[in-house]
């Protein structure tokens, strides 16, 4: 993506120095080029003003759409990273999410489970602190969610959990995410691995009520 | 519980935060609910409730089938319990009074500013403290009258609007005490009322209505009489065989013609001698003729109640409702026992062992006394707990007066501004009874408990916990109300274990298996003395008009009038929502001029109310029934300035014997305001105009050939046409069959067994989410109710009234499906038809093409303002503005039975889907299954002779099949 609003930057800029150095027939480019560099040097001026305008322009659509934050996800209140637990520790999905199999939603770890470790690791690190300090304090953790749903659908995590899909089908290697980039699932998503399993695709039965 | 959050609500726009929970509660699994037995403490009935709750919270009550009471069924009142809990004008702080207003202050400051004024007013004297309080437990009360001899004061007043004092009296006349026996009214063949409204409040409407289905029940071509004589029919007048109407205060007078009656018949029952002579100097000036100058009751009316009397095996007499006057009330209560005497010695249908809680209710003649003596006694400190006395007794100015009075501190245990805590002094909530520990006697032989349900949501403490820490500590009987609860509850059972414990709350409590009937106590016979008192104080009965104002199925006394669901659903007999209507019977209107909606002045000695007029055969000619429960000063925004309180222009006096008050009084006149007013009525017409719509059949003609008819393409002819591949006909249908897959539901609904109670219409509102519209809206038409009890009178005679429930009827050639220009309606494998509301853009084709009217769109976004969106079923979308929507038959409740089935891998069972309405369903008159399924109780019950669909000739083939009810002539 950044090579990509590079690239289309500075092609832009060479096009406009160009139709400007030729006054507007950029084939002169070629056949009087000392010509065109005068009259790029020329208009410097009003060149570098378009030029910084296209350099801000494009910056901010980079920062908006493409900055490195988009790809890591949402910050969550406690920098927990699914690639160190469930990756590097291994540590299985159903200990934290244990209602995946026996219930529509997976259920979100309580905060004492986090501590049932974290009483022992690294108890003291400013983040694990923050932990403490919601159990002390009786408040739950506000984790932001980043798998999402329209509200008019229900999914039921147990009946695929029972079919042996894996959760990776859908949440992607979370195995390798520090920060979850999350998803924002569509019709579609569902509807394709529907047909293709040819399992229920009845509105009202499956998905909506 | 306090560290349980609430995870994602239920909103149109979707959380962005996942709350985790501090610690996991061990019974709790997100995404599914757990249940809690408790106890409906919305009337004194006590039925016992199982309360669904979902991420800690609860979204929906049930019946608790283990509760004799109810045996798994809620009234309606039930069911709307949990806006109570969440109702945004709940008070979340203690309020005090202060010359600026009310003033928020804590509620430990609450409690010492309660323990300070007890303690200054016992240093002054005894008898310094005055308590008044709804129907209680007997744990409670119990430490009510300790915590109040403590500060030597007497006991508290027990206050219930509708006591009964009359049947009291009468009990205690003839037996000795003042006792309400709970009746074994599914035993009787032949029930006989005048005017006890046993479906709607009287005594245990839950559980006298599933008695009286079972005696009313259509059984080997046969079923029991019921004959209701009243001057208001009522909901259960409406459901008897024949309602005959009499003159109001003249109830006593048609029983003593019976009595008569039943003692001179030579050749009937064996009348005892004693009684014979008892009643000797009586009855005689009650001939036929007599009676009927009196009553209005036709000497032929007459003669055919007597006949059936006399002809019956096991019959019942019920005297008169809670909406009746005092005086006539008490005559006709003491009349009605001894007819009963004379009809079986035995009164083997009266199980004096087991009677109903509500019989230790002060008499309204204490209730008044007490209040006057706080005046004469000088009481300093007034405690009121959960009653509002100021509106629901006539005459609650004087009331006002005297708790208004600046001498005195009055402190409301109140979890609302009603009409009563506005007037206190110091307004304290305490947890409701879905969040607290109780026990609750629902009648003598049940002990059944209340347990917190859910999470705290308000700081309140719970109202013994309070009372508890008024006490010194070495005075308190337990650490905490929890404790004592425990204690007493395992008092009366044989293990005291923790574990004993904890299954008796996970029942709901301890029901013994049936009563025994111990016989009854020897009656009494010179009772009959002061029933010829009686008879003979009754004033000559009103020739002019008189208003009644009876207590409602959908407010009670008024306490239910802060719920947006009671208010919304409309009264089943006049379909009009929120308003309060004058019910006139058509003759008095014609001689008067008066229209439906126009605004009438009554006027009474105690003042004056005005109120729109509807046409209702059902009462006696001269009679104005005015039904009570609406009509709030405050009392929260659904309920302040919506219709009107008749109680507040009856007669505040109360009858001298029995200490009863009057729900029926003289009025001076009626006269029109020439104003008009729209109705709120979601009703299109009082009859089905011809159309095969709301059906019945004579009880002997079921099982004949329903005339001879060839089946054909009309009206009358059309066959019926199951939802199946089997109703496939290709001469008349332009569409191929749907292949079903596996399952195909349907409903069958027995028009016989419902009584049009709505209380599935309630279930249905707080399963699915629907919206509240208000009045406007419903005049407008634009009422969301996904099911409705419709009633149809019958043109012949306007009086006899059909209930149709009617839904979505899920038509398997379904008119919605093939205008839809997106698709929207859709039929699924299992025969539902689905409405896929994010597909939807509202055109509204379906609504209009539908025959059924069952359909309706959303023109706003609905509200529910905090915290009424705890209350939203989570598995179920909340529909926004521009949506068509209708009943789903419950297809979350389908698909978590398909959940069930596919991890036990099996096929779902038949009776293992049971939608909201069919639950709460008193009388068994919803049966949801599969027609596929040839040994379901559907595929069963559609090949009943009674079976039709409703305007099934238009070829809908409509899966709600029902059943025609059954007249019998009487």
């Amino acid at each position: 993506m950044e090579i990509l609003i590079t690239s289309f930057s500075l092609l832009t800029l060479a096009v406009i120095a160009i139709l400007i150095g030729t006054r507007g027939r950029p084939m002169r480019f070629i056949t009087a080029f000392g010509e065109t560099l005068a009259h790029v040097w020329q208009n410097r001026g009003p060149l570098f003003w378009v030029s910084a305008c296209v350099v801000l322009v494009l910056g901010f659509l980079f920062f908006f759409y493409a900055s490195p934050a988009t790809r890591i996800g949402a910050a969550q209140p406690i920098p927990f990273s699914h690639r160190l637990h469930a990756g590097h520790k291994a540590i299985e999905c159903r200990f934290c999410h244990s209602y995946v199999d026996k219930s529509i939603n997976p259920g979100l770890p309580p905060v004492e489970k986090c501590l049932y470790c974290h009483n022992y690791i690294i108890a003291n690190h400013p983040e694990i602190r923050k932990e403490h300090n919601y159990f002390n304090s009786d408040t739950p953790t506000p984790w932001v969610k980043v798998y999402k749903l329209p509200e008019h659908v229900l999914f039921n995590h147990e009946r695929h959990i029972k079919r042996e899909i894996a959760c990776e089908s859908c949440h992607d290697e979370v195995r390798e995410m520090d920060r979850l980039k999350g998803k924002r699932f569509q019709m579609g998503f569902c509807i394709q691995c529907h047909r293709e399993k040819k399992v229920n695709l009845g509105c009202w039965l499956a998905c909506h009520s | 519980m306090g560290s349980v959050a609430v995870a994602a609500g239920c909103s149109a726009k979707s959380e962005d935060n996942l709350f985790t929970m501090v610690q996991a509660t061990e019974d709790m699994v997100v995404g599914q609910e757990s249940w809690y037995a408790s106890t409906c403490r919305e009337c004194p009935a006590g039925c016992g409730v199982l309360a669904k709750n979902r991420e800690g919270r609860i979204i929906k009550l049930e019946g608790n089938g283990l509760h004799p009471v109810n045996r798994g069924s809620l009234c309606i009142r039930g069911q709307a319990a949990l806006q109570g809990l969440y109702n945004p004008d709940r008070l979340w702080m203690p309020q005090l009074k202060t010359e600026k207003g009310w003033q928020e202050i804590p509620f430990d400051k609450a409690e010492a500013l309660i323990r300070q004024k007890a303690g200054a007013a016992v240093n002054r004297g005894s008898g310094r403290i005055s308590m008044v309080t709804e129907t209680v437990g007997r744990t409670q009360l119990d430490l009510f009258a300790t915590v109040l001899q403590t500060f030597k004061s007497p006991p508290p007043v027990v206050f219930e609007p509708l006591a009964y004092e009359s049947l009291k009296f009468a009990h205690q006349q003839l037996f000795g005490d003042p006792v309400l026996p709970v009746l074994h009214m599914d035993r009787a063949d032949v029930l006989l009322g005048f005017g006890a409204d046993f479906l709607e409040t009287w005594l245990s409407p839950v559980e006298y209505a599933r008695k009286f289905k079972s005696m009313h029940q259509l059984n080997d071509g046969r079923k029991g009489v019921f004959i209701q004589v009243s001057p208001f029919q009522s909901l259960t007048g409406a459901n008897a065989d024949r309602w005959i109407g009499c003159r109001p205060g003249t109830e006593a007078a048609v029983i003593m013609g019976l009595v008569r009656l039943v003692i001179d018949d030579a050749n009937g029952r064996q009348v005892n001698r004693s009684l014979r002579d008892a009643l000797a100097g009586v009855t005689e000036a009650y001939t036929p003729e007599a009676v009927a100058r009196l009553s209005g009751v036709s000497v032929e009316d007459q003669a055919v109640v007597g006949r059936q009397l006399l002809a019956a095996k096991r019959p019942l007499v019920l005297g008169t409702g809670a909406g009746s006057d005092g005086g006539h009330a008490v005559a006709a209560e003491v009349a009605a026992l001894f007819l009963n005497l004379a009809l079986d010695p035995e009164l083997s249908l009266f199980d004096f062992n087991n009677r109903h809680r509500v019989e230790i209710a002060d008499r309204r003649s204490t209730v008044l006394d007490a209040f006057d003596a706080m005046d004469e006694k000088s009481v300093e400190l007034v405690l009121i707990n959960n009653v509002n006395p100021v509106f629901s007794i006539p005459g609650g100015n004087r009331i006002a007066k005297i708790l208004s009075d600046k001498k005195r501190f009055v402190v409301a245990f109140s979890n609302f501004m009603d009409e009563t805590a506005a007037l206190a002094d110091l307004i304290v909530p305490v947890q409701l009874a879905l969040e607290t520990w109780d026990a609750y006697e629902s009648n003598s032989t049940t002990m059944a408990t209340l347990q917190p349900t859910m999470g705290k949501i308000t700081q309140a403490p719970a109202l013994g916990d309070l009372l508890l820490n008024l006490l010194p500590p070495e005075k308190r009987p337990a650490a905490d109300y929890q404790a004592l609860v425990t204690r007493s509850v395992l008092a009366g059972q044989g293990s005291q274990t923790a574990a004993a414990w904890l299954k008796t709350i996970q029942k709901g409590g301890r029901f013994s298996d049936d009563s025994t009937t111990g016989g009854s106590p020897k009656a009494n016979l010179r009772a009959a003395a002061t029933l010829k008192t009686c008879l003979t104080a009754l004033p000559e009965p009103e020739v002019g008009d008189v208003l009644m104002a009876p207590p409602s199925i959908r407010f009670f006394d008024g306490r239910g009038a802060n719920r947006p669901w009671l208010a919304e659903i409309p009264d089943t007999l006049t379909q009009i929502a929120w308003q309060t209507p004058a019910l006139v019977h058509p003759d008095r209107m014609a001689a008067g001029g008066i229209k439906d909606g126009d605004r009438v002045v009554l006027e009474t000695h105690a003042g004056e109310i005005e109120v729109p007029v509807y046409a209702y055969a059902g009462v006696f000619p001269g009679t104005v029934v005015v039904p009570a429960g609406l009509g709030h000063t405050t009392f929260g925004r659904w309920a302040r300035g919506q219709g009107v309180n008749p109680l507040s222009v009856l007669d505040p006096s109360v009858n001298a014997d029995a200490g009863a008050p009057s729900f029926a009084t003289p009025l001076i006149s009626m006269a029109i305001t020439g104003t008009r007013m729209s109705l709120a009525t979601t009703s299109g017409s009082r009859v089905s105009l011809g159309r095969k719509i709301a059906l019945s059949m004579a009880i002997e003609r079921i099982g004949h050939k329903d005339g001879h008819k060839e089946p054909g393409l009309t009206m009358d002819t059309f066959p019926l046409t199951p939802p199946t591949p089997e109703g496939y006909d290709p001469e008349r249908d332009l569409y191929p069959p749907h292949d079903h897959d596996g399952y195909r539901w349907a409903m069958i609904v027995d028009m016989d067994r419902c009584i049009g109670c709505t209380a599935c219409v309630a279930a249905c509102y707080a399963e699915n989410n629907l919206g509240i519209v208000g009045e406007e809206r419903i005049i407008e038409g634009r009422e969301m109710a996904w099911l409705q009890i419709q009633r149809y009178q019958d043109p012949a005679d306007m009086a006899r009234v059909t209930f149709l429930p009617m839904m979505c009827q899920h038509c398997d050639n379904a008119p919605c499906e093939a205008v839809c220009p997106v698709y929207a309606p859709h039929h699924s494998k299992e025969g539902l038809n689905n409405q896929i509301y994010n597909r939807c853009i509202g055109t509204r084709f379906c609504a209009q093409n539908c025959p059924y009217k069952v359909r309706r769109f959303n023109w706003f976004d609905w509200q529910w303002p905090k915290p009424l969106q705890m209350q939203l079923n989570p598995n179920v979308t909340v529909r926004s503005k521009g949506v068509m929507e209708k009943c789903s038959f419950c297809i979350q409740r389908i698909k978590a039975a398909h959940n069930t089935a596919k991890n036990e891998k099996r096929a779902i069972r038949d009776g293992e889907v049971v939608p909201a309405c069919a639950q709460t369903c008193p009388t068994g008159a919803l049966t949801f299954g599969s027609l596929m399924d040839p040994a379901s109780r559907v595929s069963q019950l559609i090949k009943d002779p009674r079976a039709y669909q409703v305007m099934g000739y238009l070829n809908t083939k409509p899966a709600v099949i029902y059943l025609k009810k059954v007249t019998q002539i009487v």
